[in-house]
């Protein structure tokens, strides 16, 4: 079926006709529900009850005097009311817009660029990067982050030492961490380190399916490079990046593991949290579990907010 | 390209999925592996309020009991840092307290990064919490007041003489003990002998001279050289210079915590390490107190400030040059450092509360203690201090111990120690900002989060 759909690819989009249409409503019917069983039960069991005693805990103050039994006590809305009045908090959440922002921008420009490299590479080249990409991706971030942190140290860090004897400055000793501005620049690269080869891997499959005739076509009719990618590539392969893109947007607003180790490397904490590690810090190291569940609510709000658009045009492209 | 119905309808579940179990996942206890911050995180003490913890009546001890009866039974002892407590000391309790009791002991060693986490997991639950359980002397009173121990006056009269004070005062709450002292540690000066003989110096004996000799030894050690390896934000040993001037981080008043950072004792305290880190290190200004010894490995640094079981850190070319002495005070003798150690205690959910105190007390013999001070690690019970023996290391432990001081005793402390309050307070002020500015700053924050 599968096969059957993506080669009958139209050019531009086609108007969908009644048999079409009908055709899909029949395929659709109850069966694939209970495909979808499996799936709902797993989020229902793993997420359901978290998510419903982090609700219930948003509305208390709960704290460790709670945790080994105290009884917890309704506050209503204390706890959002104390947060949405915090200027720090409004801090976090600005940092974590505008590093998500330029980390998915960046990722995303950066992994569509090195599928259109390997669409292109002879096979040599191509495998040695696909290779290259693949370990990165999978590497341990703690792995990662220990040998990123060597790299960036201040003493006996090899980019000080590459930077001074390329002759751009003097970076003996130079601390990357200790400004906010160079710290997040320091995590940019590591994130997106992190996230191209999923992208790049995505977004090459998808450039894979791009049919050659359509191509062919194209530059027969005299389209350059550019609008070939703008007029046949890009429509091709938006479905796919799309998902990508709000998978990304997901992953680099609740990015957690990369700040906090850079955190506990150097750098001034207070003034470097992101949403993931203000919420950790305020829930694991100082108790306020009452807080920290609204604050996480607030960031599931937030995800949906910016998500949104892509979910709708997700569900949008399922029901043409 | 356009994907089949199915293709999309799976990918738009997965994506659902992920955005439930992504935030799902960044809420409350989201700790994926991070541990860059823990292993100094824990290790400290304090409690410096003089409550009188003799006074403490006699209550329902655990009874004791006998041989046989237990046999089959196990119980679990956490102890803390995976290396902290040596091998054979662990081997000598599991054997002994087979042969005590006939039931099992089971150690576990949880690293100190994890300790509270997992601790807060654990504790609460009678199915899973450890029955003895060690924990640093900072972390200890976050517990004693949530009733997470178990109330030990009545077995302290079978423990011995025990001590340091301070250490009792951090694990008893509202004139009861519920932590008992297990082992504690100091912070000293190890230092470069060759370096000193080079630069023609002695040993300072007041901290003006330390702070003199610090820099001299890095204007003879070149570029990048620290007289004093010193990290701006390492205020476990730089509030030893608070202390020396007679200034504390925060005192009670009343019922209320008060602020002291800005008090004229702690400023003039402040200046004079903002001095010392200004003129003989060279250590990154968020630099935390975590392996002091590599620049001194390194031939970077003449001396560093650490617990006294950092000298096994050092490699043996450097050892032979290596000496020890305790940081002078202002005015001579020894000045107050800030305590390390340990405190150990039964859970309040511990299903076998008896063989638990069995435990306690093989902990608290003659053995036991007698192997912890000839590993180096300060005994509770004072007899056997001596046994630490008698070099310069062992000397400078036990006179850095005799003053030691301890964090403010607020079951809020942990909240300022994993805010990295004293962290980036240090780190300013190793930044060139004005001592008396920043640190009334502080002083307010942490009258805020002290008094919860």
């Amino acid at each position: 079926m599968t096969d059957q759909e993506t080669a009958r690819v139209p050019l531009t989009p086609t108007p969908v006709t009644a048999p079409d249409r009908r055709r899909r409503r029949r395929r659709g019917g109850l069966g694939g529900y209970w495909l979808l069983l499996p799936a709902i039960a797993v989020l229902l069991i793993g997420e359901g009850y978290p998510l419903v005693r982090q609700v219930i805990m948003s509305f208390q103050e709960f704290g460790r005097a709670q945790q080994f039994g105290a009884p917890p006590e309704w506050i209503g809305l204390d706890n959002y009311r104390a947060l949405f009045t915090d200027s720090q908090m409004w801090g976090v959440v600005v940092r974590s817009l505008v590093f998500c922002a330029v980390n998915v921008a960046l990722t995303m420009v950066i992994g569509t660029t090195f599928a259109l490299i390997m669409l292109r590479a002879p096979r040599v080249p191509r495998v040695v990067l696909q290779v290259s990409m693949l370990l990165c991706w999978a590497m341990p971030v703690i792995a990662a982050m220990t040998a990123w942190q060597w790299l960036f140290d201040s003493r006996y860090g090899l980019i000080n030492w590459t930077l001074t004897n390329l002759g751009l400055g003097d970076f003996t000793r130079h601390n990357w961490l200790i400004e906010p501005l160079s710290f997040y620049l320091v995590a940019t690269v590591i994130v997106v380190w992190m996230s191209v080869p999923f992208v790049a891997f995505t977004a090459y499959a998808a450039l894979t399916q791009v049919p050659e005739d359509a191509l062919e076509a194209g530059q027969i009719d005299g389209a350059n490079a550019w609008q070939r990618w703008r007029f046949i590539i890009y429509p091709s392969i938006r479905p796919a990046l799309t998902i990508v893109l709000m998978l990304q947007i997901v992953w680099d607003l609740r990015v957690f593991a990369q700040i906090h180790y850079l955190q506990g490397v150097g750098g001034v904490p207070s003034e470097t949290h992101l949403l993931g590690t203000y919420i950790y810090t305020l829930g694991v190291g100082q108790s306020e579990y009452g807080m920290a569940s609204a604050f996480a609510l607030f960031v599931l709000v937030l995800t949906l907010v910016l998500t949104a658009r892509y979910v709708h045009a997700l569900l949008k492209a399922e029901t043409v | 390209m356009k994907l089949s119905t199915m293709t999309r309808a799976a990918v738009v579940t997965t994506v659902a999925a992920t955005l439930l179990a992504g935030c799902g996942q960044g809420s409350t206890t989201d700790d994926p592996t991070d541990d860059a911050t823990d292993d100094a995180a824990a290790d400290e003490g304090e409690a410096d309020d003089g409550e009188a913890t003799d006074g403490a009546e006699e209550t329902d001890a655990p009874a004791e009991t006998g041989g046989e009866e237990a046999s089959g039974e196990t119980i679990t002892l956490w102890l803390a840092g995976e290396t902290d407590t040596p091998v054979e000391l662990e081997e000598w309790l599991v054997t002994a307290f087979n042969e005590e009791t006939g039931a099992t002991l089971e150690v576990q060693r949880i690293p100190w990064g994890e300790l509270l986490e997992r601790a807060n997991q654990a504790l609460p639950d009678p199915d899973n919490t450890p029955d003895v359980i060690e924990m640093g002397n900072t972390q200890v009173p976050t517990y004693t007041s949530v009733g997470a121990f178990e109330d030990l006056s009545g077995l302290l009269g079978e423990l011995g003489d025990i001590g340091p004070e301070g250490f009792i005062e951090a694990g008893t709450y509202e004139d009861t003990v519920y932590a008992v002292p297990y082992y504690w540690g100091s912070r000293y000066i190890f230092f470069d002998k060759a370096a000193f003989s080079d630069a023609g110096l002695e040993v300072p004996t007041t901290l003006e001279e330390f702070s003199t000799a610090a820099i001299a030894l890095r204007e003879a050690g070149g570029d990048g050289f620290s007289g004093l390896w010193l990290p701006g934000q390492d205020w476990r040993n730089g509030i030893s210079w608070i202390f020396a001037h007679g200034g504390d981080i925060a005192v009670k008043e009343g019922d209320q915590w008060v602020g002291a950072l800005s008090s004229p004792e702690s400023v003039a305290g402040l200046t004079q390490w903002q001095e010392l880190y200004a003129g003989a290190s060279t250590a990154p200004q968020d630099g935390k107190d975590a392996e002091a010894w590599v620049p001194f490995n390194n031939g970077e640094a003449a001396m560093f400030m650490a617990p006294s079981w950092a000298r096994w850190s050092v490699e043996e070319t450097r050892a032979e040059d290596l000496g020890a002495f305790a940081l002078p005070g202002v005015d001579g003798g020894v000045a107050p450092v800030f305590a390390g150690g340990s405190n150990i205690a039964i859970s309040a959910q511990s299903q076998h509360k008896e063989l638990a105190a069995d435990l306690m007390r093989l902990i608290f013999s003659d053995e036991y203690q007698t192997m912890l001070a000839e590993n180096g690690l300060g005994p509770a019970n004072p007899e056997f201090t001596a046994l630490m023996g008698d070099d310069e290391f062992a000397q400078a432990a036990i006179s850095a111990a005799e003053n030691a001081k301890l964090t403010p005793a607020s079951s809020e402390w942990a909240a300022v120690e994993t805010a990295s309050v004293m962290e980036e307070f240090f780190g300013r002020i190793a930044g060139g900002e004005d001592v008396a500015t920043v640190a009334a700053e502080v002083d307010t924050q942490l009258a805020d989060m002290l008094n919860g």
